[in-house]
């Protein structure tokens, strides 16, 4: 219901003051081109964030002070710190970064955001700053409409500075104007009282226009042409710095549990640093005039000691929180838990959430990692299918003691574990991967299609273990002491299977990764047993029925279809996307020629 | 010069579809390195004195490793011929 009456309410208040003041709607006009600026510049880093992003990732925040070296550069390149947040956020939903790294963004992203500050108090207001938009729009423009994807960027981000540098423009000459007809500086109030509600203005400026870089620069070209006092402005520069957390909180509504306590920490991080800037006022005003004097700032421009100021506030907040960043991180995990949805019976995704999808390349790690997710439940549900312990396969144990050791007395259910863990989970990764490719490159929606195929065929070894369990549990037992043979063979192999196939998971020697793919693959030809020969030895001599020959010959295409399908999905989801192996993993693999060639070198 | 020429000359310019090449070129010459290494202890493996079962492990791993190291160097002789044919493509031209 607020919702609804929001909108129209803020549209009605907007033109009703165009109406009654021309200047109110330029200085309106220079925040909206600004905003839109932002969006361009989000569009061009997005067109560059493709396969490196990872890469760069994984490097850039693997300290704390690393991350927040990232955060940093990250907002003072792309000039906004809650677009920074939410990508954070998306890269937590993603499961590419910690929560503690995190937070670790998030305060470089506080520090980085002192950057615009400084552009708009020693450049912006000095130059004719629009001269140079126009070229930028000009150039912007003409690359956005160009195809190659990099040139598409390039332009994007062209077109969002000069609309940054044109939005500067007219909130400049806006305020300038207005000085003549209405002083705002007389609705000063001093004191305690002003600071509260100049604090609580700055936080709803910034939550109207989701931007505290676009509050900041409002207020400094109002502070410029002297249309609010220096205190007033400390304030609002406090209460923007809260109210740009909305953003963030907004945006984790869609993510995990970890993307809403970076949202929390977030909130938490910026509410005290205000809390103790509003306390040491008077210090901190102290150490603004120190600081710039030293630096030789005239005592009069109040807009670059406002600079001052925004930094030292923002900085003073990141060192007053780096020693308890881990603090930080167990307080949110203890008091922002997974709601009951999370904990159901019903195994649900855990990467996969609309957060993620503000990047294809978070959407992208996302997806994969659910499949490993996925792989993960359907490698135990296989394992127990067959009646053998999981941790038995991941362990060196003789592959022939483990078929001894088995998991159950009875049956398990296959079809309950796969509704339970599979199928929801199944589900959700083929939904959310035709919402993610609507944003993909051709390159990108073929690599997504791969990953679809492999979800494929973790589904379908786990239903072709349906079938095999059931004979499995009927020759277990039986006397004839061939046919068990043959069914312990198809266990220990599978067993090999499951064995290489977490050790893949595990590796990262590329050399290690195809050998080991390699050997499943030569090693998936012992269940043709029509062509080795094995299934006319038995019949020809007698040592089983028809109906036992006829069980194996199906059994033994389960049992090589469970193999074909694990190992086409390894070659998928284990093949490391920044690794050497991924340039060369496609070539690598070997054919089915290949196969037939060392099954050949093997018998010489 | 239409803009997708024009990117297209920016490329050869600038040796740009090279510097793919030269990664996968790169990458196959450390798993060539590895793979050598390895076929050498696994040659050295399978003289020494050992069950019947662990010489049969250690051929079927030597197999696979030489097809790999075969289809390792195929690719790699591919990827040469491919520089040397774009080189000799320019000579010719200019």
């Amino acid at each position: 219901m607020l919702r609804k009456i929001f909108l129209p309410s803020i549209l009605l208040v907007l033109a009703y003051g165009f109406w009654i003041s021309p200047n109110f709607k330029e200085i309106s006009a220079g925040v909206a081109i600004f905003l839109f600026g932002m969006i361009a510049l989000e569009e061009g880093f997005k067109a560059f964030s493709g396969g490196m992003l990872e890469k760069i990732l994984k490097k850039s925040t693997d300290t704390l002070y690393k991350s927040i070296g990232f955060g940093f550069v990250a907002t003072a390149m792309m000039q906004s710190s809650s677009l920074v947040s939410v990508l954070t956020i998306s890269f937590i939903g993603a499961g590419l970064i910690g929560l503690a790294q995190g937070i670790g963004i998030i305060f470089g992203a506080n520090i980085g955001t002192t950057t615009g500050a400084w552009l708009m108090a020693g450049f912006g207001l000095k130059i004719h700053i629009a001269q140079y938009a126009m070229p930028m729009l000009v150039f912007g423009v003409v690359l956005i409409f160009q195809k190659a994807k990099s040139l598409k960027g390039i332009g994007y981000i062209l077109a969002g500075l000069g609309f940054l540098f044109l939005g500067i423009h007219y909130m400049k000459e806006g305020f300038e104007a207005f000085k003549d007809t209405i002083d705002l500086a007389s609705f000063a109030v001093p004191g305690f009282k002003g600071m509260m509600i100049f604090i609580g203005i700055g936080i709803l400026a910034t939550v109207i226009m989701q931007s505290s870089h676009a509050t900041i620069v409002l207020i400094l070209a109002a502070l410029a042409v002297n249309q609010i006092t220096y205190e007033n402005a400390i304030a609002l520069v406090i209460g923007a710095n809260i109210g740009t957390t909305i953003t963030a909180i907004i945006g984790s509504l869609s993510s995990n549990i970890d993307g809403k306590r970076l949202a929390g920490a977030h909130l938490i991080f910026n509410l005290i640093t205000a809390v103790i800037a509003v306390l040491i006022m008077d210090q901190m005003i102290s150490a603004v005039a120190f600081i710039s004097d030293h630096l030789g700032i005239a005592s009069d421009n109040h807009t670059l000691r406002l600079a001052v100021f925004d930094s030292l506030f923002k900085i003073m907040g990141v060192v007053v929180f780096i020693p308890f960043v881990d603090t930080l991180v167990s307080f949110l995990q203890k008091s922002i838990k997974p709601g009951k949805k999370e904990v159901e019976e019903f195994e649900g995704v855990k990467y996969l959430n609309d957060s993620v999808l503000e990047l294809p390349t978070t959407a992208m790690a996302a997806i994969i990692r659910e499949t490993r997710h996925l792989y993960t439940n359907a490698f135990e549900i296989i394992t127990h299918g067959l009646n053998l312990k999981r941790e038995n396969i991941v362990s060196d144990m003789p592959l022939e003691d483990i078929v001894k050791d088995p998991y159950s007395n009875t049956a398990i259910d296959i079809d309950t574990f796969y509704n339970h863990r599979i199928k929801g989970i199944y589900g959700e990764i083929i939904d959310f991967s035709t919402k993610a490719q609507s944003q993909m490159s051709p390159a990108n929606i073929e690599a997504l299609y791969a990953i679809k195929l492999a979800n494929r065929d973790i589904v379908e070894a786990i239903k072709d273990t349906k079938y095999l369990q059931k004979n499995l549990i009927k020759y277990d037992k039986n006397p004839n002491q061939y046919i068990k043979e043959q069914y312990d063979s198809i266990k220990i192999g599978l067993a090999e299977l499951l064995r290489n196939i977490d050790l893949i998971s595990k590796m990262t020697e590329e050399d290690e990764i195809i050998l080991l793919l390699s050997k499943a693959k030569v090693h998936m030809q012992q269940y043709d047993i029509l062509a080795n020969g094995t299934l006319d030895k038995l019949i020809r001599h007698d040592l089983i029925t028809n109906e036992m020959a006829t069980s194996l010959m199906n059994d033994s295409a389960y049992a090589y279809n469970i193999s074909k399908n694990f190992i086409a999905m390894a070659e998928v989801i284990f093949i490391d996307a920044t690794g050497d192996i991924k340039n060369i993993g496609e070539d690598m693999l070997i054919s089915d020629e290949d196969v037939d060639l060392i099954l050949n070198a093997k018998e010489t | 010069m239409g803009i997708k020429k024009f990117i297209e000359s920016v490329v050869e310019l600038l040796e740009l579809d090279e510097f793919e090449n030269s990664g996968k070129k790169k990458s196959l010459k450390r798993l060539l390195e590895k793979l050598k290494a390895r076929k050498e202890i696994l040659n050295k493996a399978v003289k020494k004195k050992i069950t019947k079962k662990e010489k049969k492990e250690l051929k079927e791993e030597l197999a696979i490793v030489t097809v790999q190291i075969k289809k390792a160097e195929k690719i790699l002789d591919e990827l040469n011929n491919k520089k040397e044919a774009k080189v000799s493509k320019k000579i010719k031209d200019n």
